[in-house]
């Protein structure tokens, strides 16, 4: 038999607060109970989709990112060994041409430091970039 | 209020993409109340309207002014009005879920950590309209002369290393927390346009003990009706305001005599709260001093405060003497001193200092917490103040004050903002012995960080101790501050027994000789005692939330002790907490149970003054990337995912750029804006010059060298120099005593003093500053050349008789 909980359980389950839950369904990125009024219920999928939430937006993710990620139910109906799990990129176009990816999970300190790189790395595409255009100009 | 009321008032809030109309969960926020020299007993009224065909559970994020509690609320709909009962969080948010589940109208209100409260209302029932009435305890900001309120309309979004930001749609920003450290609180998201938000609105009673001479409002257009001695009533002088800022209050009273609030409570115990001017303690003895001043160089402070806050730096360190020691840390997510030590305050280090305070530019997140201990890494293992000029800005304050009163230090704050910064800086500066000013980016930040600056000297007294004397029993609670410093008075709450008279003995020490100070104090029937014993109970609250940490649902990081204390606390004063919480739930006819409200997060403004851009889109990360140059106009950063395609890029960099453009103009108009508050400030001078006075003022002040005077090639040149320097702070309204200069003039009168030259002009300068007594005129602007003696001469016997 399907195992179903009531949103008090999915919640003590999960570790996701009740109004939190109610909050991701109004947000679209947890789907509504199995059932509707008084026995209003939630199944495994649910409790799966919630993990997966705590665990996208422990990788930096926000709820909005999330919402964009595609429907749990087309991502279980593909071959998982095939599929790699999602990762979040922050990608900086430094430059018309020239798009840098940083993985976002990156520890604050260190991505403070990517980000000082990258922009003395910008800092002298432009620079060249400037200096190419003077001498083509000249 | 209807939509049919709406249209009446010419508000219709459209939609910009669709053009439709905006169905808003929250129509409507009105504060009234009272404002007291001690505090403030306020009610909200938060007005909700379902729009939905579902039940609606909509949340509102706000923060809580400074030393505030929630005390309780009333839920009123057709037929129906509930109070609320104070629980504990955990049979708080169980009653509230139970009350949602059975499909009743629920109610909670909750306060999460920082002084963020959520205000949830569920199951409003489609075209429904709903109202809580919220009771507010609230501090104010006590000066000698008066005091200033702020009251926050919006939430400002701030800065947390582990916090997650973004754009979500244009224009609109959102910010998540860590669970593992702020539980499930939920914040607004941010428009950067407010003007489609609810109304906003307030009608406030003032009531002095003494005569008020003049009730202002930086931020808000109100209209103020006298009434008896000490009392106004301010109102809004609009038909409504967007939630886009603080309401911000300032009264001042013709005198500083101090107040002595007394009463009984419901119970019969007497309760009194005390205002001790700081003059009463005396002025405090010169010494030599070591500060270093600590700016907040991050991105929500560009435009006007950054530059203005350099400059008035420079202005600080002139009123330094070459014994003074001083530093400088500059700080956004990275920190960066001036020096690695003290240095002396003589002319060849200010010189450097503003070399290095030119190159500041705002930009990029706000650790604090970091900034704080490199300034302490300054002061090795010496004494001294910290000035903090911030934003205050961020998220998770309780381990950076934590971190502050570890290093012994003490930290006086100036808060620049339009927004929610005070209830953090408050608790910063009275927990490390500081003093906390808040300036709205509109008003003269270089004023009033001098201002400050002139304050927090040496203290005028320290190791205070308080008796109650006359009672049977009497105490005081909280414990007296450790300092006094000028300008701030003493603020004391305590009970006693029951009525009768009495009074308080207060002891201090300065320059090791022990002093005392005795005020009578009648404890009559009635009065303020209740509101007195709320606001003690809102600050006893406020003192211990900060020593729990993490309560919020983390019970393996919670301190159970702290906790039970908090609930002990809450439960004596009747008052909500970190461990409190407010519920009330509505049984009405016709309840549905099991259908689930769809929930809705009501949206705030993006504070006045504090770009979009500097918080959302091309926000934190790729503005320290341009490093604030040409390349923010190349840049743009978006999330993908390696499962996903990733959105347009095209479309993502208009937004961006619609978001910078954004923000650069809202720099333009928070200077412009600055310019014409102050040209409504204008008193005697045409509206441009008073703007250009102050400018000048700051900079005059930035002129005064090491040993007091005013540059100069010859003795003479600087004497003349020096003395038309003081008529031009006289004529300003800044004597040796009064006026955010007067350290300036203290130094100029003391060089002045100290020179050899002396004539008459010279001697009746000086006694004028002393005594505050301005001559009229233009005094900056004349040539500091020997010829001018004679004018001056006559200028101070004929022109200074003048009323």
């Amino acid at each position: 038999m399907t195992k179903e909980w009531t949103l008090r359980e999915l919640a003590a389950e999960s570790g996701v607060a009740e109004r939190t839950i109610r909050f991701y369904i109004s947000k679209g990125i947890l789907d509504p109970p199995l059932r509707g009024g008084r026995g209003a219920a939630y199944g495994r999928d649910h409790l799966a989709r919630l993990r997966e939430i705590r665990n996208l937006q422990a990788r930096g993710l926000m709820l909005a990112d999330i919402a964009r990620l595609p429907e749990p139910h087309l991502a279980e109906s593909a071959p998982t060994d095939t599929l790699p799990a999602p990762a979040a990129w922050e990608s900086y176009a430094v430059a018309d041409d020239v798009i840098v990816l940083v993985r976002s999970e990156s520890a604050p300190w260190r991505a403070r430091r990517i980000r000082s790189a990258l922009g003395e790395f910008a800092s002298r595409i432009q620079k060249n970039q400037q200096e190419g255009d003077d001498n083509e100009r000249a | 209020m209807n939509a049919l009321e709406i249209r009446t008032y010419g508000f219709i809030p459209i939609s910009a993409e669709t053009g439709r109309e905006i169905k808003l969960a929250m129509q409507r926020l009105w504060l009234t109340g009272r404002i007291l020299p001690v505090g403030a007993r306020l009610l909200v009224r938060h007005t909700f309207r379902s729009e939905e065909k579902k039940p609606l559970e909509v949340i509102y994020a706000f923060g809580l002014p400074r030393d505030a509690a929630l005390r309780r609320f009333r839920i009123t709909g057709e037929g129906f009005s509930v109070s609320s009962d104070l629980k504990t969080i955990d049979k708080a948010a169980e009653a509230y879920e139970k009350g949602i589940e059975d499909g009743h109208l629920a109610a909670m209100a909750r306060q999460y950590q920082d002084g963020v409260v959520n205000l949830s209302v569920g199951n409003i029932r489609p075209g429904e309209e709903v109202s809580v009435l919220l009771e507010v305890l609230a501090g104010v900001e006590a000066h000698d002369d008066g005091l200033r309120f702020r009251f926050p309309f919006t939430l400002a979004p701030s800065y947390h290393s582990r916090a997650r930001m973004a754009e979500v749609r244009p224009g609109v920003g959102e910010i998540e927390l860590p669970g593992d450290e702020f539980g499930d609180v939920i914040l607004p998201q941010f428009a950067s346009d407010a003007s489609s938000l609810h109304g906003v609105g307030f009608d406030l009673t003032v009531a002095m003990p003494v005569e008020i001479k003049e009730i202002s409002s930086p931020s808000h257009p109100v209209r103020t009706v006298s009434g008896s001695a000490g009392r106004s009533r301010l109102s809004l002088a609009a038909a409504r305001d967007v939630p886009d800022r603080d309401l911000v209050i300032d009264v001042r009273t013709a005198d500083s005599k101090g107040a002595v609030l007394a009463g009984t409570d419901t119970q019969g115990k007497g309760r009194f709260a005390v205002l001790v001017p700081s003059a009463s303690f005396g002025e405090a003895a010169e010494e030599a001093r070591r500060i270093v001043f600590v700016l907040d160089r991050s991105g929500s402070m560009n435009g006007a405060p950054i530059t203005q806050a350099r400059k008035a730096l420079e202005a600080c360190l002139a009123a330094l003497s070459a014994e003074d020691r001083f530093g400088i840390v500059a700080f956004n997510d990275t920190t960066e001193a001036f020096k690695g030590d003290l240095v002396a305050a003589d002319m060849k280090n200010r010189e450097k200092a503003a070399a290095f305070l030119d190159k500041i530019q705002a930009r990029s997140g706000t650790e604090l917490a970091a900034a704080l201990q490199a300034a302490a890494k300054i002061f090795a293992r010496e004494s001294g103040d910290i000035m903090l000029l911030t934003d205050g800005q961020v998220f998770g304050v309780d381990s950076i004050i934590d971190g502050a009163r570890s290093t012994g230090l003490s930290v006086h704050c100036l808060g620049i903002g339009s927004a929610g910064q005070d209830h953090f800086l408050t608790r910063l500066a009275r927990e490390t012995g500081g003093v906390n000013r808040s300036v709205t980016p509109r008003e003269r930040v270089d004023t009033a960080a001098v201002e400050l600056f002139a304050s927090i000297g040496r203290p005028v007294a320290s190791d205070l101790e308080v008796k109650v004397e006359g009672f049977k029993d009497g105490s005081v609670a909280p414990a007296p501050p450790n300092r006094v410093f000028a300008g701030t008075p003493l603020l004391l709450f305590g009970e006693t027994s029951g009525q009768g008279e009495g009074r308080l003995r207060i002891e201090w020490s300065e320059q090791r000789k022990n002093r005392r100070l005795e005020l009578p104090l009648a404890v009559g029937p009635g009065g303020e005692g209740e509101t007195i014993r709320l606001l003690q109970g809102a600050r006893l609250i406020t003192d211990l939330e900060g020593q729990v940490e993490a309560v919020e649902g983390q019970g393996k990081r919670a301190e159970k002790g702290g906790i039970r204390m908090l609930e002990n606390l809450s439960r004596t004063y009747g008052l909500a907490s970190r461990a409190m919480a407010l519920v009330a739930v509505v049984e009405q006819k016709g309840d549905r149970p099991g259908d689930l409200p769809v929930t809705r997060v009501v949206p705030v403004g993006m504070p006045q003054d504090v770009g979009f851009g500097a918080y959302f889109g091309m926000g934190i990360d790729a503005m320290a990337l341009s490093g604030g140059g040409l390349l923010r106009e190349t840049l743009s950063r978006h999330i993908c995912y390696d499962a996903a395609m990733p959105e347009p890029r095209e479309s993502r960099r208009r937004m961006i750029g619609k978001s910078f453009f954004g923000e650069v103009r809202g720099d333009l108009d928070a200077l412009k804006k600055t310019t014409e508050l102050d040209k409504g400030s204008s008193r005697r001078q045409g509206a441009g010059e008073r703007v250009d006075l102050q400018t000048e003022l700051v900079a005059l002040a930035a002129r005064i060298q090491p040993d007091g005077g005013m540059p100069g090639e010859t003795e003479e040149e600087r004497v003349l120099a020096s003395v038309l320097a003081v008529l031009q702070f006289l004529a300003e309204g800044h004597s040796t005593r009064s006026g955010a200069f007067r350290k300036h003039v203290q130094r100029l009168v003391a060089f002045l003093e100290a020179a050899k030259l002396q004539n008459d002009v010279v001697r009746e300068v000086v006694k004028r500053a002393r005594d505050g007594n301005p001559v009229p005129g233009d005094w900056s602007k004349k040539k500091a050349d020997p010829s001018l003696w004679a004018d001056l001469e006559q200028a101070l016997q004929f022109r200074g008789q003048q009323p």
